[in-house]
């Protein structure tokens, strides 16, 4: 099964009309041969280096919050991540990629394509979205098997994200502390399975070994740990 | 993305086809004393003289955005929005006309409307707030505020006729209606019909 339909079954679509759904591009991703999950390419290396205003992000980020919210704080439920306070290259990166298909995300391609931003838009964003305040109204997970979370979390995953979940930007490792649950579980899972085509590969080879309900426990540790501003 | 300049307002940057119709605060520049004759001659049979349309299918323009105005008969003229009613009625205005006629309804004082399905309104409610998360139908306060008055990029929808509102759903829905493509036809075709008219009567609510 595709990953377009997987979602498409899982998103459970109660709409009209699905078809433009699947009309997204697809980018070579963690399946093609001599991928490099962080290889820079020409369009990612000019937005790193453009000097962003985040005063025009906040307008441009207008029409991303009628899903992610007017304070970036996502939509647990719908499985939208909080994006407040997020690393800029982070988000600059996983914007590109969900644009070009690198990071297969139907529900949000039309809102990320460049008639909706244009390119020289997606830095602004980024830059407004690290400054605003990140909430801690997250959503967690059920806290039923935090210390085993938390054991795996720190043999794990404190090296990239960091020991407080602070994540590193200049890596485009993402910030992950009071992250919503939900989504934690499930990209986990898709960088797991493959379903994630942009995903690190040493994370990818770290998971493998993961069971289900160890995914469950890291995330809801991660989910739990304090917001880093 | 194409750019196209008017040059009845200076520095409004408009996308065509595109979602922004100015990329800062610009406002137009008009003179609605010389709008005046225009809107009795042919505008005022469709949407009213202070633009608050009585017909439910014709859209009220009374406090609308003057870009989003501007913009759209722009649009009429070019054909990226095509109507058998507006399409003739834009041929005949110049650049100057449109900027004139845009700051007039924009300085109307609007009407609310009448919802004629009051039943509907919690779900419309709904739905404008927080959209759907089964289906990704996003709110729509994210892009026209939570007062519906929209922003200098996105319409004012407050008090719209539903029948009107309904009807560009459709339209963008089918690729009948173009402007703002992505975003609209996406929302379009992830709002269920139900959904649709809900939204539609609480928009038309909206003072």
């Amino acid at each position: 099964m595709k990953p377009t339909l997987i979602f498409l079954a899982l998103a459970g679509m109660a709409g009209l009309s699905v078809a433009a759904e699947t009309a997204q591009p697809h980018a070579a991703g963690i399946e093609s041969k001599g991928y490099l999950w962080n290889k820079p390419n020409k369009t990612l290396t000019r937005a790193l280096k453009q000097k962003a205003d985040p005063e025009k992000g906040k307008i441009a980020y207008e029409e991303c919050r009628g899903c992610h919210k007017a304070d970036a704080s996502g939509r647990p439920d719908a499985g939208y991540p909080q994006l407040a306070g997020q690393h800029t290259e982070v988000l600059i990166k996983q914007m590109l990629d969900t644009r070009s298909g690198r990071r297969d995300n139907p529900r949000m391609h039309p809102f990320i394509e460049a008639d909706a931003i244009p390119t020289k838009s997606i830095p602004d964003v980024a830059a407004y979205l690290h400054g605003l305040p990140v909430p801690d109204t997250n959503l967690k997970g059920a806290g039923k098997n935090l210390e085993h979370g938390k054991a795996l979390y720190d043999k794990d995953c404190g090296n990239c994200h960091g020991a407080a979940g602070e994540g590193n930007g200049k890596e485009f490792h993402p910030k992950v502390a009071s992250q919503h649950y939900p989504y934690l579980y499930r990209e986990s899972m898709d960088v797991r399975d493959g379903i994630r085509r942009n995903a690190d590969t040493k994370m990818v080879k770290i998971l493998k070994s993961y069971s289900d309900e160890d995914i469950a426990a890291v995330s809801d540790y991660m989910s739990r740990l304090p917001p880093v501003q | 993305m194409r750019h196209r300049s008017l040059q009845a307002i200076a520095g409004l940057t408009l996308f065509a086809g595109g979602i922004a119709f100015s990329s800062a605060a610009e406002t137009v520049k008009g003179d609605p004393a010389k709008a005046a004759p225009i809107v009795e001659r042919l505008c005022m049979a469709c949407h009213g003289q202070d633009g608050n349309s009585l017909v439910p299918s014709f859209p009220k323009l009374a406090g609308q955005r003057p870009e989003y105005l501007l913009h759209e008969m722009q649009e009429y003229k070019t054909k990226h929005r095509d109507n058998e009613m507006m399409s003739p009625v834009v041929l005949e205005l110049s650049a100057a006309d449109m900027a004139n006629l845009a700051v007039y309804f924009a300085a109307q004082k609007p009407v609310p409307g009448t919802p004629t399905e009051p039943g509907l309104l919690a779900l419309g409610k709904k739905i404008y707030l927080e959209g759907n998360s089964e289906s990704g139908l996003p709110s729509c306060d994210g892009c026209h505020e939570e007062n519906g008055n929209g922003s200098a990029r996105f319409p004012r929808i407050a008090g719209q006729n539903p029948e009107y509102t309904l009807e560009q759903f459709h339209l963008y829905a089918t690729g009948k209606r173009k402007f703002g493509k992505k975003i609209m036809v996406t929302v379009a075709e992830r709002i269920t019909e139900q959904e649709a008219k809900a939204v539609a009567e609480y928009i038309s609510s909206m003072p």
